[in-house]
């Protein structure tokens, strides 16, 4: 149908007759567009234009039929390039293109563009040559493409749509017009708001259409598409934000497949045609709208716009075609400094993490991988945001454990039970084993049904899908130890603005806490000695530990990241871990509660020293009594986490208890250094064994309840045997106990009830309570009296001044006025005598 | 100064009076038509509320303001007090005539006494030569034309006329009796002027026998003293012939009246607000009750018209002996406490000073008082705080220490007002942890903010000893806290030093204990990144600081400031725990840092007042070691712990002490008060 019409129009006879006036109409209002919307190319098209056509015009019908034909198919081709070039943003150099550049044999988005990229070229060298010469190949060009086109039903379909399309904007211009200089005026009288109006309402319609049946409405996608090209920027966001809705809900809920040649050949059904165009095109549009986006989101005032629209798409339907480009641009701005952005990326990326359900865990080793890419590229310097939201990443457990044990354990063991169970069942009865055999069988039935229903991958894909994540996630990881390692050694003397150095170290930290289990035993070993280099640990070698550019927070994350590793791997790794004693051990007194985050150093004390097993008693001694004398130092919430923890510690090491009583000058136990140094560096070296925990006596006095109930419950400990332990008063660990009194929490905390004190009644003396007597006593000497006098009777003048001042002025005016009365008085008496001599006059008269 | 008084007075009186006038005639006549008149000539109805009721204003308008930037934190008056009895007679007491008047033969020539010859004497000469010339003009122009006479005549009459018309207009007729009054009682009166002679004889007679009638004319012409200049009612203007006179009527009013009432209603002199009341049903009292509401309302009168602080409290001291009376008349006294309050805001500090004592004996005295006292007077501070430099830093405090003078009369009534006031500063720092936008952090990084919070440390400073104030100290504690918490880095150190101070005080008198360091750190490791090339020396002084300009936070000058106050507070908490068993282990980590800071610092100035500290520390330390290895007792052992060292500490003569002594009272000259 579209093509019978379109060679209708081929053959019009060139005198416009008011029946086809529309498809001119048509052409113009897109040669509005096309000028408006990039100013660099329109001079010399509306010069083309305007003298092709009005030449054209003015000339006799059927004088020069094929040039007629020519500019008619000419304009007729560019309309349709246009429409279809329109959504690869701004392309309207692609009007002449030949038609055939649309890439209708492949269904592939490519190749297209590529073409339109060389004609844009050649267009753009025909431009400066003469204008004739130009329309002559153009047209030659175009009707060559319209030939080749004519036996592809797509092309035809494509030109109907376009049809379609120039009758919709057929109803919104008025008729009757030609040129498209009078259309610009028609247009720039239309204001912009009503413009905008229509267009929202435009939108609005097309939206609802295809919402209401997408099979039949999916060439208004392209109608959309036109719309969000407009100038006017809300209509450039409502048209993204309109396509975003309309596909979110027509996407398909599986990916669209390429033709292949030989699909292509094979005749099919009506039905299949239908759905292959149906899908060819919503794919084509979904291209072109992505294509957009991602070249809007480098313009400013569309880039939330852009970044939300993808944000979503890649939240929605992240199994469908093109993820790759979407989770690219949606992974480079993981790090953006738009704080809105960064936390809409953030958002989805996490959420592709954890509803791997929706795309088969594909798009998250893609994700990994482009984050991992990222950081390498920038070097690590990044916003922490984009290594953080590796912690909303789930790798299952269960099929990393069968994986490690088929790999390594299984075949032992399998021996093994083999070996057992061939001993075992040598006795045992063929029934059993065909019995066994049935059991598993069935098992085999239901859990491939249970595959089959729940679309899950197959364990082994989904594995291996794991696997590489893991080694991407580890990769990223390591890059930045290593790359925080290099900075802080290099930059050891030349800067110690700590801070903002190594701002991925920290997220990075917490995942490798959070995935230790997962870390290959390989790299445990040099994983271990990099943490232990970044906690401060320096060899002895008088460094001083302040040279260490990581902050405090970021060395003690180093530690608990270091116990993680070794106990979540079973503690079976043969590492020496008592450097990272020594390093928390000065940590301890590093620690500031304002500028280091305190969470963490209640971590570092649960992790090291709470949860670990019993400890060697001179170092559980030397922590007792450092945590002590922190306690004494710190605010009520580090102190609590403290105290907790030196509790725990008294309860595992019974020995320690001697400190918390004074035996003949200190604790009973000697050991090597006699004399207790509070400043020791080496917890061994300190001699706490040999002190006395005094502080808790002052902690009892502590304006907190929870912190001095605490500290006397501790002391409580001393008259009890080794193997008691005092009533316990707060069961949580130190993290928890931190928790609990952090000032935060405390403001955060719903207002208590209203305070009422109960006092005795009992009204004060009148002594004085505040006020030092000295201040009193300056009121009792009271003023000397010649002064006294002076004052008042200078008082005393100025008021008589005052009002003599005042009675005197009162007087003068009123003499004044009086003066001035004089005057009005002569006026009066003149008047007077003029009557007087007026009314003799009259009596003469 | 005269001149000053005199432009204020005038241009006061060209303002205001009118209107304030106007107004007071109109409410006077509302209540005046529906009482009966007093008996002719006993009372005198005039406009002489206008002088309080300008001071109202002022403060109603102040307390104002301040309710807007205060945002609640202040308590809310019940302002009802329009005085509902405004319409108190001005006090003139009709005269025995048989009291002498002497004309002045010996001091005739006291006319022309102006000692001052200031501006104004002058320009009233020149006015006088004018009026003459002026005159002289008139009377040759009435001399030439006869006629003029008649017709100025005419016009005068005309003009006055006028003029009671307008007068009628506005007070509805009333005045026109008033009129009368004055015609017939004022004209009698002010033909008596009154000399020095008669003052000293009126005197004699009052001393010698209290119920002389004496006491009227002389309380009559208190009067006229306490209104003299203020309305220009030109009899009473005439009735002194001199300063010395109007000194003597002052004086010897203010000084003798108490001790003549209380004569006259045979009372002693601890008598309190029941005895008073009992009295008023008296007979005796009914004789005397005009003579002291006369006195209280004109001295009243004089308190609010006087300027000089001097004068002022001298009133104040004459007046305080007779507090007791006030109870009689209840809206007087509550024109007396606005009066205190802003005389005890104002600057001056004997004047303030007096004004509180004043106010601490009125609300002693008067029972229900007190509320009104406490609210206004806490308003007062709040509204006074609001701005704080290096001159008034000295006299917030005093405010401070005097307004906890006031809640310290009856703790069991503040202390429920101190809970209600610190929930509400607790209320705005929840809110502005919770947005953490500026305008609510704005409203605790403000003065009135931290002053209301060392109003009631200081409160409960002064009473946790003697009362149960725990739970209110734990809520100063969270505030405290929380304050510290909200505003961290070196910006806000002054702030945090002014927290540091508050919770030392509090340590002191609660006996707990606080971690001081662990707000210290900030000051102790500053980092030193100051410009050496810095050139401007600028003064940096905390103690009117909360925050410090980003102009002065690189400067030596704060850097020093900073580590000198840190020294100080810090050897506060040290010396407070000094003879505790436990003081090596208080002293421990702040050692450490105090040695890295006097390794590192580069201001020469600082290596003396640290290593100080340090060297004092270190000394304490190995005593206290020294004494308790000698020691038998467990940490566990409470009373033990507790008597460790507890005769030295009563001697006060280690070493630490004596050096704490001396920081404390190095710091003293410097503006800062120590406990």
């Amino acid at each position: 149908m579209g093509k019978r019409k379109d060679k209708n129009k081929v053959i019009l006879p060139p005198e416009l007759p008011p029946e086809v006036d529309d498809d001119e109409v048509a052409v113009s209002e897109e040669d509005i567009a096309f000028y408006a919307g990039d100013s660099k190319n329109a001079a010399p098209f509306r010069h083309f234009d305007q003298k092709s056509i009005d030449r054209y015009v003015r000339r006799v019908t059927g004088r020069d039929e094929g040039e007629v034909e020519r500019l008619y198919e000419e304009r007729q081709k560019r309309k349709a390039t246009e429409s279809s070039g329109r959504p690869r943003e701004e392309d309207d150099d692609l009007e002449v293109d030949p038609v055939d550049a649309l890439p209708i044999k492949t269904l592939q988005g490519e190749l297209v563009y590529n073409r339109c990229m060389k004609a844009k070229k050649a267009r753009s060298d025909d431009n400066s040559s003469s204008v004739n010469s130009k329309a002559q190949e153009e047209g030659a060009d175009a009707k060559h493409s319209i030939k080749k086109d004519e036996p592809k039903g797509k092309s035809k379909i494509k030109k109907g749509d376009d049809k379609v399309k120039n009758t919709q904007f057929q109803t919104e211009v008025p008729k009757g017009k030609l040129h498209s200089d009078v259309l610009d005026e028609v247009k720039e009288e239309l204001s912009t708001e009503e413009l905008f109006e229509k267009k929202k309402a435009q939108l609005a319609e097309l939206g609802m259409a295809m919402l209401e049946d997408p099979e039949s409405n999916i060439r208004s996608l392209n109608d959309m598409l036109s719309i969000s090209n407009d100038k006017d920027q809300k209509v450039v966001k409502l048209g993204l934000m309109s396509l975003l809705a309309v596909f979110k809900d027509i996407i398909p809920s599986y990916r669209i497949r390429q033709l292949t040649e030989k699909e292509l050949t094979v005749e099919v059904s009506k039905e299949v045609k239908k759905t292959r165009y149906y899908e060819y095109t919503l794919i084509r549009c979904y291209k072109a709208y992505l294509q957009k986006l991602i070249s809007l989101e480098k313009q400013p005032q569309f880039y939330p716009v852009a970044v939300r629209c993808m944000c979503a798409l890649l939240d929605t339907v992240p199994h469908f075609n093109f993820r790759e480009s979407l989770l690219a641009s949606v992974v480079k701005n993981l790090s953006s400094s738009d704080d809105v952005v960064r936390k809409m990326c953030c958002e989805t990326i996490r959420s592709l993490f954890v509803n791997e359900g929706k795309h088969r865990g594909e798009a998250t080793i893609e994700a990994v991988r482009l984050i991992a890419d990222h950081v390498k590229l920038n070097d690590c310097q990044l916003h922490p945001d984009s290594i953080e939201v590796f912690l909303s990443l789930r790798f299952d457990e269960d099929l990393e454990k069968d994986e490690k044990e088929e790999e390594k354990v299984k075949p032992k063991k399998n021996k093994r039970r083999q070996n057992q169970e061939a001993l075992k069942q040598l006795p045992a009865s063929d029934k059993k084993k065909t019995r066994q055999e049935l059991i598993s069988k069935a098992r085999e039935e239901v859990d491939a049904d249970l595959r089959a229903v729940s679309f899950t991958l197959d364990p082994k894909e989904r594995k291996r899908i794991q696997k590489e994540t893991l080694s991407a996630l580890f990769e990223s990881y390591f890059r930045i130890l290593k790359h925080s390692m290099s900075i802080s050694n290099s930059r050891s003397k030349a800067n110690n603005a700590s801070g903002g150095l190594h701002p991925l170290l920290a997220p990075c930290l917490d995942g490798l806490g959070k995935f230790s289990h997962l870390i290959d035993l390989d790299f445990m070993g040099e994983l271990i000695s990099c943490l232990k280099k970044l906690s401060g640990y320096s060899d002895r070698q008088g460094q001083i530990p302040n040279d260490n550019t990581l902050s405090v927070s970021e060395r003690l994350q180093c530690c608990i990241v270091a116990f993680k590793v070794w106990r979540s791997n079973l503690e079976a790794l043969n590492v020496d871990l008592q450097d990272f004693f020594v390093q928390l051990y000065n940590l301890i007194l590093e620690y500031r509660p304002d500028r280091d985050r305190g969470e963490v150093l209640a971590d570092a004390l649960k992790t090291l020293l709470w949860e670990g097993k019993q400890q060697d008693m001179l170092r559980a001694a030397a922590f007792i009594k450092r945590l002590a004398t922190f306690a004494l130092s710190f605010g009520s919430a580090e102190a609590i986490a403290a105290l907790v923890t030196l509790k725990h510690l008294l309860q595992k090491n019974s020995k320690c208890r001697n400190m918390l009583e004074n035996d003949s000058g200190g604790g009973s136990l000697s050991c090597l250094v006699a004399k207790y140094n509070p400043e020791a560096e080496d917890p061994y070296l300190s001699g706490a064994l040999a002190s006395v925990l005094w502080e808790l006596s002052l902690l009892e006095k502590h304006y907190d309840n929870s912190v001095s109930s605490m500290a006397s419950n501790i002391l409580s400990m001393a008259n009890l045997n080794p193997t008691q332990n005092p009533v316990p008063i707060l069961n949580l660990n130190p993290l928890e106990a931190y928790r609990d009194l952090s000032t935060e929490r405390e403001l955060s905390k719903p207002p208590g009830k209203a305070l009422s004190l109960n006092l005795k009644k009992k009204r004060r003396g009148k002594e004085f309570v505040a006020l030092s007597p000295d201040v009193l006593q300056k009121a009792d000497c009271s003023v000397d009296k010649d002064v006294l006098e002076e004052k008042l009777q200078n008082h005393f003048t100025v008021l008589r001044g005052i009002s003599e001042n005042e009675r005197l002025r009162a007087e003068l005016n009123h003499t004044l006025s009086s003066i001035n009365m004089y005057k009005e008085y002569k006026k009066q008496k003149k008047k007077n005598r003029k009557l007087k001599t007026g009314r003799k006059k009259i009596a003469r008269v | 100064m005269a001149k000053k008084l005199g432009k204020k007075a005038r241009k006061f009186a060209r303002k205001n009076l009118q209107s304030a006038a106007k107004r007071n005639r109109k409410i006077r006549n509302q209540i005046n038509h529906r009482r009966p008149r007093r008996g002719g000539g006993a009372a005198r109805e005039d406009g002489d509320q206008e002088v309080p009721q300008r001071v109202d204003d002022a403060t109603m308008a102040t307390n104002d303001d301040a309710a807007i930037s205060i945002n609640g934190l202040e308590f809310p008056e019940d302002d009802f007090e329009i005085d509902a009895e405004v319409s108190d007679s001005d006090g003139y007491l009709s005269e025995d005539p048989g009291c002498p008047y002497y004309s002045d033969s010996e001091d005739g020539d006291a006319v022309k006494d102006c000692i001052m010859q200031d501006g104004l004497d002058r320009q009233n000469e020149d006015m006088n030569l004018d009026i003459k010339k002026q005159k002289k003009k008139l009377k040759k122009l009435l001399d030439k034309d006869p006629d003029f006479v008649n017709f100025l005549e005419k016009w005068q009459s005309e003009l006055e006329s006028y003029r009671s018309k307008e007068d009628s207009d506005e007070d509805d007729g009333m005045d026109s009796m008033d009129d009368e009054d004055d015609s017939n009682d004022g004209s009698s009166r002010s033909a008596k002027i009154l000399t020095g002679k008669t003052i000293n004889e009126w005197s004699q007679l009052v001393s010698k026998e209290p119920k002389s009638p004496a006491i009227r004319n002389l309380l009559n012409a208190f009067r006229d003293a306490c209104r003299y200049g203020v309305h220009s009612d030109s009899s009473s203007l005439q009735r002194f012939q001199n300063a010395r006179v109007f000194y003597q009527i002052i004086t010897f009013v203010l000084s003798e009246s108490d001790n003549i009432f209380r004569a006259l209603l045979e009372i002693s002199d601890d008598a309190n607000k029941g005895k008073i009341m009992n009295l008023k049903q008296s007979k005796k009292w009914k004789t005397v009750d005009p003579l002291i509401k006369s006195y209280l309302q004109n001295s009243l009168g004089l308190l609010s018209q006087l300027t000089d602080n001097k004068i002022l409290a001298f009133v104040l001291t004459r007046l305080r002996v007779s507090v007791v009376l006030f109870s009689a008349y209840p809206s007087t006294s509550r024109r007396l406490l606005k009066i205190l309050l802003r005389l005890w805001a104002s600057g001056d500090q004997t004047l303030s000073l007096s004004a509180f004592l004043m106010i601490r004996e009125v609300a002693s005295l008067l029972p229900d008082c007190l509320d009104l006292c406490l609210t206004k007077a806490y308003n007062t501070y709040l509204a006074s705080t609001k701005l704080v430099n290096d001159r008034n830093t000295k006299h917030i405090d005093f405010l401070m220490n005097c307004l906890v003078e006031l809640h310290s009369l009856d703790v069991q009534k503040s202390s429920e007002r101190a809970v209600t006031s610190v929930e509400q500063l607790n209320a705005i720092l929840r809110r502005a942890s919770k947005t953490k936008e500026k305008e609510d952090l704005r409203k605790i990084d403000n003065w009135q903010y931290i002053n209301c919070v060392n109003l009631w440390v200081r409160f409960l400073c002064c009473n946790y000893k003697d009362y149960n104030l725990h739970p209110l100290l734990s809520r100063v504690l969270q505030v405290i806290r929380g304050v510290a918490h909200l505003f961290p880095g070196t910006r806000y150190l002054p702030l945090r030093l002014k927290l540091v101070q508050m919770l030392n005080e509090l340590s002191t008198c609660s006996q707990m204990f606080f971690p001081i360091p662990s707000l210290l750190f900030d000051c102790l490791e500053f980092r030193e990144d100051s410009q050496k090339a810095q050139t401007q020396k600028a003064k940096v002084k905390f103690s009117s600081l909360l925050k410090v300009p980003k102009s002065l936070l690189k400067s030596r000058e704060f850097q020093e400031e900073c580590i000198l106050s840190a020294i100080q507070v810090i050897s506060t908490h040290f010396a407070q725990w000094s003879y505790h068993v436990s003081f090596p282990e208080v002293a421990t980590i702040p050692l450490i840092l105090l040695k890295r800071l006097h390794e590192q610092t580069a201001i020469e100035s600082l290596h003396r007042p640290i290593k100080r500290l340090i060297d004092q520390v270190n000394e304490n330390k190995d005593f206290i070691e020294r004494k308790r290895e000698v020691a038998s007792f467990s940490p566990n052992d409470k009373a033990s712990v507790d008597s460790f060292l507890q005769e030295e500490k009563s001697c006060g003569n280690t070493s630490f002490t004596r050096f704490y002594a001396s920081v404390a009272e190095n710091w003293q000259p410097r503006g800062r008060k120590t406990l």
